[in-house]
Formats: structure tokens, sequence, C-alpha cells
């Protein structure tokens, strides 16, 4: 696993031992995406449709952009009321490469602050940390 | 992870204000590898001279920018380290979140130990 910060994008990488047909429905069926982020999943995903994931008290909201089985989803991804980083306001691509029968998962979220920040005293700090423990208190 | 004294260290909040600015942000990136005077600086961007010293202002005081004074000319870099906190908040969370979804995704589909490719 390793990640990355360039500017305003962030990339992780992570080897996954399961083919890409296996991995993709994980960012698409709401039951899968749960069992590693987020409590509540509503997803549609197809162009246009709906990406939104609960977290306890924060949630994420989108909508997917790109939905291409086994390989390749693209969705926007916002905090609702987080002028800082609104939904719509920053982007996740996610692409799924075969690495023999295994998946190397490339995801880049762009977008994000510090690009869209403005003003607001720690504001997106604060919603990320908090999320990074909802997310980890939702993992154990 | 590294621990090292600086004087200059800002809060993460004064860092994140810095970065708002997309002159600033594009001002970072101009000496993020290379030591440079400010009229360089300047002559990059379609902003004033005084414009740009405030911009230099505020990032130095978030401690973005060391300053190094080579006869009558001050020249500036970005302090890598001073990004860390920033760096380390984002950089965590897709690869927290890539970790559980390798642990679910191989939980539920574990490979059998005797096959061979």
């Amino acid at each position: 696993m390793t990640a990355e910060i360039r500017n305003d994008l962030v990339l992780a990488t992570e080897h996954i031992n399961a083919p890409p047909e296996v991995v993709f429905p994980y960012f698409t069926d709401p039951t899968l995406i749960v069992t590693w982020i987020g409590q509540r999943a509503e997803l549609d995903p197809q162009p246009g449709g709906t990406f939104f994931l609960d977290m306890g008290e924060v949630a994420a909201r989108g909508t997917y952009l790109t939905v291409e089985p086994p390989y390749r989803v693209v969705f926007t991804w916002g905090i609702p009321g987080n002028d800082e980083l609104p939904p719509g306001g920053s982007t996740v691509e996610v692409t799924l490469t075969p690495d023999g029968d295994d998946t190397m998962v490339v995801l880049t979220h762009r977008g994000l602050p510090p690009t869209e920040i403005h003003s607001h005293r720690g504001g997106w700090e604060h919603q990320l940390a908090q999320l990074r423990e909802h997310l980890r208190l939702a993992a154990d | 992870m590294a621990e090292r004294e600086h004087s200059t260290s800002a809060a993460p909040d004064a860092v994140l204000r810095a970065l708002a600015d997309p002159h600033r942000r594009d001002i970072l990136r101009l000496v993020q590898h290379d030591e440079l005077p400010a009229g360089q600086i300047a002559a990059r961007f379609h902003l004033t001279q005084q414009a740009v010293s405030q911009h230099i202002g505020v990032l130095k005081q978030a401690g973005l920018l060391t300053e190094r004074r080579e006869g009558t000319r001050r020249l500036y870099r970005l302090r890598h380290e001073s990004l860390e906190p920033v760096r380390e908040l984002l950089a965590e969370f897709w690869p927290d979140a890539l970790g559980r979804l390798k642990q679910a995704v191989e939980a539920a589909h574990p490979r059998p130990s005797t096959r061979k490719p």
C-alpha cells in the first residue's frame, strides 16, 4: 500500500489477491461498499447516478461519472454542508488493473482541498479527521 | 515522522490558509525545487512585485518558505517539511480505506492455498 499527495491530488494504491471482476462491485454495490467504507450506502452506478455514503456523523455525496466494469469507475465526492469540500467538489477515479490473477487498485482523488479551501478555520481538516475516526471505528 | 526543531513552525491552520490562494500555490510550485529571488518569482506571474511580496510574506509566516540572503538579494525556497501535516492528513484517508477493501475482498474470496500460478 502506498500513497502520495501532489498539489491537490491524493494517489493511493493497493494490491488485492482477487481479480478485477471480484473487486469492482465493491465500488458499486451498496452492500459490498459498506464492508470497507461507511455504514450505509445509496449507489446508482451509472453516469449521473447517486453516490452516497453515510458514515455516521459525516456523509459523502456525489455522482458517478464513469462506470466501466470491471476496470474503471469515476465518481464525484464531497461532504454536504461543508463549504470547502462540497458535494461534487472533488473527483475520485479508481482503476483496477489485472496483475496475474490479482488486481492493482489505483485510486486518485483530485480537486481536494487545499485547492478548494477558502477561509474556514480547519473546517475540512476537522471533517476529514472525524471521517477517519469513524472509519476506524467502523472497521473494528 | 521526522522529529525536527523549527522555530518557524506554524499551526496547520496558517498553512491551510496560506495554501488557500491559487497564486501562493503557484509560487510554491515554482520554488519547490529551485531557490529563486522575489524578482524572478514576480516575473513568472502577471502580478506586481508588491503583490508577490505580500504572498511571500504570508507563505513565510506560515513556515512554508525559507529565506536566504545573498548580497542584496533574498532567495526563497519551499520548506517541504512544512507541508507534512497536511500531506499526512490527506495521504492517510484513502490508503486506510483501500487497506480495509483488501481485507474485505480477500476475506470474502479466499484463494485455495494449493493453487499454483
